[in-house]
């Protein structure tokens, strides 16, 4: 691919500005932000479940406006430097944005699994602070719905290519852009100044050997994003389960009775999730927002 | 160069008016539509925001509440344009705390001089901390004052944070800057949550900040000033530092010292009924308690007891 095409795609893509949200989750929110006996911090476990609020919280926090450029990388921390009225706020402007599809809950839905499967990784390997981590799993696909929307055509026929040569959605992203979402989901993360803690992982969930600094934390990206798909939670685009990285593999150091933990702790968490999928879901056929 | 934000669309509708803002230099964001304004005005706030009433149903309340409410942005003049029929209908100002009103139809002159007003009142009246935008020395005075005239018992709560000497040393000014901000929006949210409408923060300078709240909220407010304090801490100081628990510089005699991490002390002094004449008092009872707060280790609060104090 030339690099005057892939420029254009990374012009294209830098200039995301709304990225959908659904409905639900801003109607949920919209209610709670109502409620005077609403804390931040129950928002925050809100917001904590949308990758889209999420990122966009992030992107507010870490702007040059607030103060704190590349320093914010979890939400805890985000809604306590910004407040209850930006959070608010930010719900508001959100619910503007063009609402989801069928096939986008469903990329919702991985991407909060994989933040649960991310957070059960992160805490058993004793990581220093595993909300960034999870945090760093919410928002790994970002570059997938900056694609959708930036680039309709384009990312058509990747869909297509998916559909009909059975690829896999990152093989047929590189096909038509000659770049992935992750690649994708790197600029936007450096366009909004998102730290390093944040930004490798998500550049890197495909190959954590390109990370420079956070290595482990894209591995265990990396590897979480695999379990979440072997799983069959949501659906990230195509029904294939990525390649496991031999780098996040030794970097990771699991034994296999290991592994049957962390899926068992997984389950248990994905349930306390489930229901609230559910509850979202049932809110999204309710709903007028939007 | 001043940016303006125009929520609403009628006040611009002749383009002379347009033309003659634009020539004095102002830079005009329009939005028709009620949430892009405020998202206009979160993610990059302009220096004036202009609101046309019933422009968007009654969403311009929202805009001008998000305005007026994110506490960091208080110096944002804010100016509404009215209709007769709404001017008739009357206003309740505590609802809707703008700077200005403009009666529709609005000429260019008319607009162009209100918005030089808007700008010229903000400079007089305005001694807030550069840095973090809360109101500096005159207005603590003042509002420590006013504290102690209350009917309810107010609680004047001076904050400083513990090693910011060394830590400004040892990570540089703008990082330094950074704790400043970060403690100031810490202290902001909690009591913007806790005790809207009935507190003032203010930010005397450098680490110190003063806030005054009800005394009935004063522990579960500090309690989460803490609490989140300590949530965000880290991110402002290097892993291996927090790993050793603290870090090494230099102290004021030049000595290398291994100093504790950040960590912030309340002095806390409730003003009574009555117990205090002037705000000299409270500031001389702030100083001991500030000293015994300190030598505490880590972030505390300490609430002043006393009922009474010696008259020298």
């Amino acid at each position: 691919m030339e690099d005057a095409k892939r420029q254009e795609f990374r012009n294209a893509l830098r200039q995301t500005k709304n990225l959908p949200t659904l409905p639900g989750i801003v109607s949920k929110l919209t209610k709670m932000a109502d409620d005077p006996d609403t804390t931040t911090e129950q928002m925050g476990k809100v917001i904590g479940q949308d990758y889209i609020l999420a990122a966009k919280l992030l992107k507010l926090v870490n702007s040059a406006f607030y103060g704190f450029p590349q320093r914010i990388s979890s939400i805890s921390s985000a809604i306590i430097l910004l407040g209850f009225n930006v959070v608010k706020s930010l719900i508001i402007s959100a619910s503007i944005f063009e609402v989801m599809e069928d096939q986008d809950v469903e990329l919702w839905q991985h991407s909060l699994g994989c933040a649960v499967v991310c957070n059960v990784i992160a805490t058993r390997m004793g990581v220093k602070d595993p909300e960034e981590v999870s945090t760093a799993g919410l928002i790994h696909d970002i570059g997938k719905i900056a694609i959708k929307m930036e680039l309709p055509s384009e990312y058509e026929m990747i869909t297509r290519l998916v559909r009909e040569r059975k690829m896999s959605m990152r093989a047929a992203e590189m096909e038509v852009l000659g770049l992935d979402h992750a690649e994708a989901g790197g600029w936007l993360a450096k366009g909004w100044n998102l730290p390093k803690k944040l930004l490798e992982p998500v550049s890197c969930h495909h190959d954590p050997r390109l990370a420079s600094t956070e290595q482990l934390n894209s591995a265990i990206i990396h590897f979480s994003d695999i379990v979440i798909r072997g799983l069959g939670y949501g659906h990230a685009g195509d029904n294939k389960v990525p390649m496991l990285s031999k780098r996040a593999w030794e970097l990771l150091n699991f034994r296999p009775a290991d592994i049957d933990e962390i899926l068992e702790q997984v389950e248990e968490k994905l349930w306390d999730v489930k229901g609230f999928s559910l509850e979202i879901k049932a809110e999204e056929t309710s709903s007028t927002v939007g | 160069m001043a940016r303006i934000l125009v929520a609403g669309s009628g006040i611009l509708e002749r383009p002379e008016t347009r033309i003659s803002l634009e020539a004095k230099g102002y830079q005009l964001i329009v939005c028709a539509e009620i949430h892009r304004a405020v998202g206009v005005f979160l993610e990059d706030p302009p220096d004036l925001l202009i609101v046309e009433r019933g422009f968007s149903g009654a969403g311009e309340l929202d805009l001008v509440r998000v305005a007026s409410g994110c506490l960091q942005k208080t110096n944002i003049p804010i100016l509404l344009v009215l209709g007769a029929e709404e001017m008739a209908a009357g206003i309740d100002w505590q609802l809707l705390p703008v700077d200005d009103l403009l009666a529709r139809p609005v000429t260019a002159e008319e607009l162009l001089l209100r918005i030089q007003l808007a700008e010229a009142r903000r400079n007089r009246v305005f001694d807030n901390n550069p840095l973090s935008k809360l109101p500096g020395n005159t207005s603590i005075l003042n509002a420590i004052q006013k504290a102690l005239t209350s009917s309810v018992s107010m609680a004047v709560c001076y904050v400083d944070i513990d090693n910011f000497k060394p830590y400004n040393d040892h990570y540089g000014f703008s990082q330094g800057d950074e704790v400043i901000l970060m403690v100031a929006r810490v202290i902001v949210n909690v009591i913007d949550q806790a005790a809207r409408g009935r507190s003032f923060i203010g930010h005397v300078g450098g680490d110190d900040y003063v806030f005054i709240v009800p005394e009935d909220k004063v522990v579960e407010i500090c309690d989460k000033v803490l609490a989140n304090f300590e949530t965000v801490r880290n991110l402002f100081i290097e892993p291996e530092d927090v790993l050793r628990g603290g870090f090494v510089e230099k102290d004021r005699q030049g000595r290398v010292t291994q100093f504790g991490l950040l960590s912030i002390s309340i002095a806390v002094i409730p003003t009574g009924h009555g117990k205090f004449q002037h705000s000299g008092q409270v500031a001389a009872v702030a100083s001991q308690m500030k000293h015994k707060v300190k030598a505490l280790e880590g972030s505390n609060y300490l609430i002043d007891q006393r009922e009474e104090y010696s008259s020298d």
